[in-house]
């Protein structure tokens, strides 16, 4: 096949793309989520402070589609269709790398399904005006609770594997050495991420403050 | 083991590419240092079933019997194995062989393995010398890169890398492992490096190095230890510079 045949970067540059909003922005604006949302740590003002700072930011509508909906939903549409294209075969071959790379889709699919719920319920039903106790009485719901639990494991998970997946994908982590390396940051960033996130779900949930002795 | 002096083996055949495949069974009398090659070729000299059936020999592939051709490639026991170098005494019993299931096959263990030249091609997995007039010589290459490269050179071919490949499949035409690493060896020899870019290039078609997953199974299959891993993470980097940033800084 001669190259100039088929001379497309399209593919390429698309699977590129997926990767790349993998971590910026979806994987930085979970950061983001976590880091706000810990001010439930804090105390409930401090929480409602902090969420009606960034309910009021200039361009909002614009933020909300550019930096957050439209790139996790080009990195969620886009990761099924990769997931498609590929046949799991971990049964024959039960190795580390390969289970990551099964876990990684239905990670994906969770956070995907909990993101569209989380969204409805914070963001839609609350008219983007959401506050503690909002958050407090939908987890009364063991339902809404549980699924709050899955959907905080399955995106760490994501994105513990995802930046792992990625340093390896663009060659920044090359050598074997590199790649172990890589392999222990996403671990880490993805048990740090469980952590903090069932720490602020517990927080709603238990009406539990563990910083409130700084406003003593 | 049923019995210390029989190994039974179960093969997967199939008469034609487009036949249905079939199971039978065989009881050999057992040799020391006996490998699975040695057992088609026992098959092939009585071909009797267990049952006392008379068939046909299985047809496969082998030559060099010393793992460095790549042509015997097959399942075994499930997974991707050299049947050259499968030893009989470290098999589970009884021993199930199929063809690779990511090539056609051609009649019972022998597989076409087209594919893999075709992308060969593709990438230009090859040095030109030839000119139409004496090129003289190449430039030297430094033992450093010659240390980098000779185990990429191992290459057989084989296709266990892309066997074992979960975005190798119907669906998905992905080149695999193996031509990854062939343009990271070319491209590092010293006169193959003024075909770099065209190489790259092909590498960024549909199929091409984008496809990795980074599922990993490739290194763990390799019968010839080949760093795949290393080769397309090197290969990725390359790839994103030329694509991203070529149109940039060139
Ligand atoms: C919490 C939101 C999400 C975050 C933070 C996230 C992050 C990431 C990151 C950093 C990667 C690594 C990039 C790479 O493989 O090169 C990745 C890969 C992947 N993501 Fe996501 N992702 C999220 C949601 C989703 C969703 C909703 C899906 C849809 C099923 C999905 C499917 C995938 C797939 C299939 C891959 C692997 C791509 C490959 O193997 O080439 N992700 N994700
Ligand atoms: S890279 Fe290894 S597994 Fe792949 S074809 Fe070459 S020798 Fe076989
Ligand atoms: S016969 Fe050559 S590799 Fe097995």
């Amino acid at each position: 096949m001669s190259r100039t045949a088929t001379r497309s970067e399209t593919d390429y540059l698309l699977r590129k793309l997926h990767s790349f909003t993998g971590v910026i922005p979806v994987g930085a604006f979970l950061a983001e989520h976590f880091w706000s949302n810990s001010y439930a740590l804090v105390s409930r003002a401090q929480y409602d402070a902090k969420s009606q700072e960034l309910q009021t930011i200039p361009f909002r509508v614009a933020v909300e589609w550019l930096f957050i909906f439209l790139p996790m939903l080009y990195h969620g549409g886009y990761g099924i269709y990769i997931w498609l294209r590929g046949k799991s075969n971990i049964s024959a071959y039960p190795w580390v790398g390969n289970w990551l790379y099964t876990t990684q889709r239905y990670t994906g699919l969770i956070a995907f399904a909990y993101i569209g719920w989380h969204l409805y319920t914070e963001r839609w039903l609350t008219h983007g005006k959401s506050t503690y106790t909002d958050v407090e009485d939908l987890l009364q719901n063991p339902y809404a609770l549980a699924f709050m639990f899955i959907g905080v494991l399955a995106s760490s998970f994501h994105l513990g594997v995802g930046i792992w997946n990625f340093l390896c994908k663009w060659g920044l982590a090359a050598t074997v050495k590199a790649q172990r390396a890589a392999g222990a940051l996403g671990a880490t960033v993805g048990f740090a991420f469980s952590v903090i996130g069932v720490l602020i779900v517990l927080s709603f949930w238990l009406n539990w403050h563990p910083f409130d002795f700084y406003l003593k | 083991m049923p019995d210390a002096k029989e190994v039974i083996v179960r093969v997967k055949r199939q008469v034609s590419p487009k036949g249905t495949p079939y199971w039978e069974e065989f009881a050999l009398p057992w040799r020391p240092a006996m490998n699975v090659i040695i057992c088609l070729r026992d098959i092939a000299e009585n071909p009797v079933t267990r049952e006392g059936q008379r068939t046909t020999p299985i047809s496969y592939d082998s030559n060099c019997l010393e793992e460095v051709c790549g042509s015997c490639a097959m399942l075994i026991n499930g997974k991707a194995r050299m049947a050259c170098s499968a030893l009989v005494d470290k098999l589970d019993q009884p021993i199930r062989l199929e063809p690779f299931s990511k090539f056609p096959v051609v009649r019972d263990l022998a597989v076409d393995r087209q594919f893999m030249f075709e992308s060969l091609k593709r990438v230009k997995s090859w040095i030109p010398i030839d000119g139409t007039y004496d090129l003289g010589e190449g430039p030297r290459m430094a033992p450093e890169t010659q240390e980098k490269a000779y185990p990429l050179s191992r290459c057989i071919s084989c296709g266990s890398c892309l066997e074992v490949c979960p975005q190798v499949n119907d669906n998905n035409k992905f080149i695999g492992a193996a031509i990854i690493s062939q343009v990271r060896l070319f491209n590092m020899h010293p006169t193959g490096a003024m075909h770099a870019k065209e190489r790259i290039a092909a590498l960024m078609e549909p199929g091409g190095i984008q496809d990795c997953a980074n599922a990993q199974n490739c290194v763990k299959a390799c019968p010839k230890d080949i760093p795949l891993t290393e080769s397309i993470a090197e290969m990725n980097r390359q790839a994103w510079k030329q694509a991203l940033v070529g149109w940039l800084v060139g």
